[in-house]
C-alpha cells in the first residue's frame, strides 16, 4: 500500500518534469520525436530505479559530508552502463540522443530523488519511488515528444496522423518549439488544477511553478 | 582491462579525496558555529526569498546584523522562524513580545481617493504614481504588499486597510520594510500609547485630507514627563521601551493633550480598542452566563 | 579567425542554453533577478574555464593511453565535483569578495549539465587544448548572456497581468522560446 503510494505520486501529483521541474535539459532536448523521448525516458527509468535501490541500500554507511559525491558516483556508474548497453543494442537511438546520454548523470531528477527520498527511506519504498518517478518522466517525455512531432511533422511514432492540407510547423521541432510547448503544457496543467480546485469549492491552489518551488527544483541539494 | 579501469578509478577517487581533505585543512576558515547551525535549520533551497543571496548569506546576516529579522525565510515558514530565532537569539516572541502595528486610520479620517488606480495591484507600484491614489501620501495603500510578505498569514486587507491578526503575528518583521509608506511599525504588545498616524505633514496639510490624522503639533512631545516622545524625521515617534520603563505615573498625559485624539491609549495586550471592546463584551457575556448558572431563575 | 568564429558561434549561433538545451535548471531557477543571474553566469564561466582543460588533460593523458574511453563520464563528473568543492574552499580562504559574489552558486554548479556538457562536447569535437579553453569560455559567455537577458525579461513579467495559470515558469519558458527563436536568426551567419 505504502509502496503504491510512493509509486503513484510520480505519475501525476509529482510528475517530474511538469510538476517538480526536475530534469528539464533532456526534457527539452531529446523530445523532437515521441520515440526519442521514450528512449530517453527508459534510460532514466533504468538509472533512477537502480540508483534509488543502491543509495537506499548504502544510506547508513555513507558519511553525511560526502553523500552527494557518493550519489554522483553511483549515478555515474549506472549511466556508463546504460551508455554501453545502448551502444550495443540501440545504436541509432544512442546517436540520436547524443551528448544527453552521459548527461543523465547530472540530471537533477536522479540526484534530487537520491537526496530527497532514497537517502532517507527503506529499500522497497525507494525503489517504488524511483520507478514511479522514472515512469512519470518517461510518460511526460513521450507526451511532449508526441506533441512536438505531431505539430512539427504530422507524424507520431513514425505514423502519419495529420496529412493532406496540414502544413508541418517546423518551429515545433526546432529549439524554440521545445520551450514554447513545455511552457504551454505547464500552463495547461496549472489551469487544470485551478479548475479542479474550483469545482471542489476550494480556493485555487498556489501556482505550483511560481515562487521558491521553481528554483527549489535544482537547488534542493548542495 | 577490468583491473586497469578499477585501479585508475580508484586512483582518481583517492587522489581527489586526498586533495580535498588537504584543501579543507589548508583553506580552513573559522566560522561562527551558529552560522552552520542556522544553515541546517534553513531549508537550504537558496531561493533568495529572504532578499539575501542564499541561505548562508542570510544566516550570516541574521547573526551579525541586529536589525535583520529572524522571520525572513518564507520558504521555511513558522517552524524555521522559531528555530532561527532561537539560534540567533532574536525575538520572535521572546520576553517582551512585539506585534506589527499599522499607523494609519484613513477609514476614520475619511481620506478620499485622488484618482481611480487601475495599475499593478501592489502598494509599491501604486505608491510610485503621484504618491499613491490616496489623498494622503502617507496612508496605508491597501494593496497588500505586506500581506504577501507575511509568512504567517497574519495579515489581511479589509476596507482598503491592512489588518493584523494579533493571534497569528509573531513579530517576524517581514512586513515592516515592504511597506512603501512605512506605515507598519513593530511595537511591544504591552505598549501603552501609540500614534495611530504616520504622516509627516503638518496642520492644515493634514486637516485638508484626513479628519483624524496627526497634525504634528508637538503637544505630546512637550508634555511627556519622561521625554520619550520625540519628533523624528517629520513624524511623532514614541520610544516604547522607555515609555514602558517610566511606568504609569504620567497618567498618559500625552493622550489627554492630543487635540486630534490620534495619540491613543492601547489596550493591555497592545491591540486596538475594538479588540478590547470585544474582549470586554466577551467577559461580560461570560459573567452573565456564570451568573445565570448560579441563579437559574429566568430574569425578565 | 578560427577563434573569432568559435566565439560568435558559441555565443549566438549555438548558444548552449537556447540551441543546445544545456543548463536548463539554473537557466529557469536563477533567472528571477538580474543580480543573481549575473552571479550564476560568472560562476559558470569560472568553473567551466577551469574544468574543461582539466578534463581535457585527463582524457588525453589518462583515459586514452589506458584505453579507458568508456570511463569518460564517471571520471569527468568526479573531477568536476571535486574541482568545484576545491574552488569553493580556495575562494573562501583567499578571495573572500569573489566568494561572496559567487559562493552560493558554486555547489549548484556540480549538477549544472552545461559544465559537464561542454567538457564532453570539446572531446566530441576533437578540439586541441587552447581551443577547448577558448570554447568553454565562449560557451560560458553565451550562458551568461542568455541568463541575464531572461532575467531582465522576467523582472518585467513580474508586474504584468498574466492569466493565473501562465504565471511564473510557464511564462518564462515561452519567453525563452521566443528568445531562442530570435537567436535562430543568427543561424545562417556561419556555415
Amino acid at each position: 500500500m505504502a509502496m503504491w503510494k510512493e509509486f503513484s505520486k510520480g505519475l501525476w501529483a509529482e510528475l517530474p518534469p511538469f510538476r517538480l521541474l526536475l530534469g528539464l535539459c533532456p526534457t527539452l532536448a531529446v523530445t523532437t520525436t515521441a520515440e526519442n523521448g521514450f528512449g530517453m525516458g527508459m534510460a532514466v527509468v533504468f538509472v533512477i530505479t537502480l540508483s534509488s535501490f543502491i543509495v537506499s541500500l548504502i544510506r547508513k554507511i555513507i558519511p553525511k559530508k560526502v553523500r552527494i559525491a557518493c550519489y554522483i558516483t553511483v549515478a555515474a556508474s549506472l549511466v556508463v552502463s546504460v551508455e554501453l548497453l545502448m551502444q550495443a543494442y540501440a545504436y541509432p537511438l544512442y546517436q540520436q540522443l547524443g551528448i544527453f546520454v552521459p548527461l543523465i548523470v547530472v540530471n537533477c531528477l536522479i540526484l534530487g530523488r537520491a537526496e530527497a527520498f532514497a537517502g532517507k527511506n527503506p529499500v522497497h519504498l525507494a525503489v517504488a519511488d524511483g520507478l514511479g518517478m522514472g515512469i512519470g518522466f518517461t510518460l511526460s517525455l513521450t507526451f511532449l515528444g508526441a506533441v512536438r512531432e505531431l505539430f512539427g511533422t504530422g507524424y507520431v511514432f513514425g505514423v502519419e496522423i495529420l496529412s493532406g492540407s496540414f502544413e508541418p510547423v517546423e518551429f515545433m521541432i526546432a529549439a524554440p518549439g521545445a520551450f514554447v510547448a513545455l511552457g504551454l503544457i505547464l500552463a495547461g496543467m496549472n489551469y487544470l488544477s485551478i479548475v479542479k480546485a474550483k469545482r471542489r469549492g476550494e480556493p485555487a491552489p498556489e501556482n505550483p511553478s511560481t515562487g521558491c518551488h521553481a528554483c527549489r527544483a535544482c537547488a534542493g541539494h548542495k | 582491462m577490468v583491473l586497469t579501469s578499477v585501479l585508475s578509478l580508484l586512483a582518481l577517487g583517492f587522489f581527489c579525496a586526498v586533495v580535498l581533505s588537504a584543501a579543507s585543512r589548508v583553506f580552513y576558515v573559522e566560522e561562527d558555529p551558529r552560522v552552520e547551525a542556522i544553515c541546517d535549520a534553513l531549508p537550504g533551497a537558496n531561493c533568495g526569498g529572504c532578499g539575501y543571496a542564499g541561505c548562508e548569506a542570510y544566516a550570516i546576516a541574521v547573526i551579525t546584523d541586529p536589525d535583520v529579522s529572524a522571520g525572513l525565510c518564507c520558504a521555511g515558514g513558522a517552524e524555521v522562524t522559531v528555530a532561527v530565532s532561537e539560534l540567533s537569539g532574536k525575538a520572535a516572541g521572546g520576553d517582551d513580545p512585539e506585534i506589527s502595528f499599522r499607523r494609519c486610520v484613513k477609514d476614520e479620517g475619511k481620506v478620499e481617493k485622488k484618482f481611480g488606480y487601475q495599475g499593478v495591484l501592489s502598494c509599491t507600484a501604486a505608491g510610485l504614481l503621484e504618491d499613491g491614489p490616496d489623498a494622503c501620501k502617507y496612508s496605508c495603500l491597501g494593496y497588500g504588499d505586506c500581506v504577501k510578505a507575511c509568512p504567517f498569514d497574519a495579515m489581511y486587507i479589509e476596507n482598503d486597510l491592512v489588518v493584523i491578526d494579533p493571534e497569528k503575528c509573531v513579530a517576524c518583521g517581514a512586513c515592516i520594510n515592504v511597506c512603501p509608506n512605512q506605515v507598519l511599525e513593530m511595537i511591544p504588545r504591552r505598549a501603552r500609547v501609540q500614534v495611530f498616524c504616520s504622516t509627516k505633514d503638518k496642520m492644515k496639510a493634514v486637516m485638508d485630507v484626513c479628519e483624524a490624522g496627526c497634525i504634528n503639533c508637538m503637544k505630546c512631545v512637550k508634555k511627556c514627563p519622561a521625554k520619550v516622545i520625540s519628533h523624528v524625521d517629520g513624524q511623532i515617534r514614541i520610544d516604547q521601551a522607555a515609555c514602558l520603563a517610566y511606568g504609569p505615573d504620567c497618567e498618559e498625559i500625552c493622550v489627554d493633550v492630543c487635540p486630534r485624539d490620534i495619540l491613543r491609549l492601547m489596550c493591555p495586550v497592545g491591540i486596538t480598542a475594538k479588540a478590547q471592546e470585544a474582549a470586554a463584551a466577551k467577559k461580560a457575556a461570560e459573567a452573565a452566563q456564570a451568573a445565570e448558572a448560579e441563579n437559574p431563575q429566568p430574569t425578565a | 579567425m578560427e577563434y573569432f568564429l568559435i566565439l560568435i558561434s558559441a555565443i549566438f549561433v549555438n548558444n548552449i542554453v537556447l540551441a543546445q538545451y544545456l543548463g536548463q535548471c539554473p537557466y529557469l531557477g536563477c533567472s528571477k533577478e538580474k543580480g543573481v543571474s549575473l552571479g550564476m553566469g560568472g560562476a559558470v564561466i569560472f568553473v567551466m574555464v577551469i574544468a574543461t582543460p582539466l578534463t581535457w588533460l585527463i582524457q588525453e593523458y589518462v583515459l586514452l593511453p589506458l584505453d579507458l574511453g568508456y570511463l569518460q563520464t564517471i571520471m569527468f563528473i568526479l573531477v568536476i565535483a571535486s574541482l568545484v568543492q576545491l574552488v569553493e574552499m580556495f575562494l573562501k580562504k583567499s578571495v573572500p569578495p569573489l566568494y561572496n559574489a559567487l559562493g552560493i552558486f558554486l555547489p549548484l554548479i556540480t549538477t549544472n549539465c552545461a559544465v559537464l556538457g561542454v567538457a564532453i562536447l570539446v572531446q566530441r569535437k576533437e578540439f586541441d587544448l587552447g581551443l577547448s579553453i577558448f570554447y568553454s569560455f565562449a560557451s560560458g559567455l553565451g550562458f551568461l548572456l542568455a541568463l541575464v537577458l531572461l532575467a531582465a525579461i522576467r523582472e518585467r513579467l513580474e508586474v504584468t497581468h498574466l492569466p493565473k495559470s501562465m504565471q511564473g515558469v510557464p511564462a518564462a519558458l515561452v519567453m525563452a522560446g521566443i528568445m531562442s527563436l530570435s537567436f535562430m536568426a543568427f543561424k545562417g551567419m556561419i556555415s
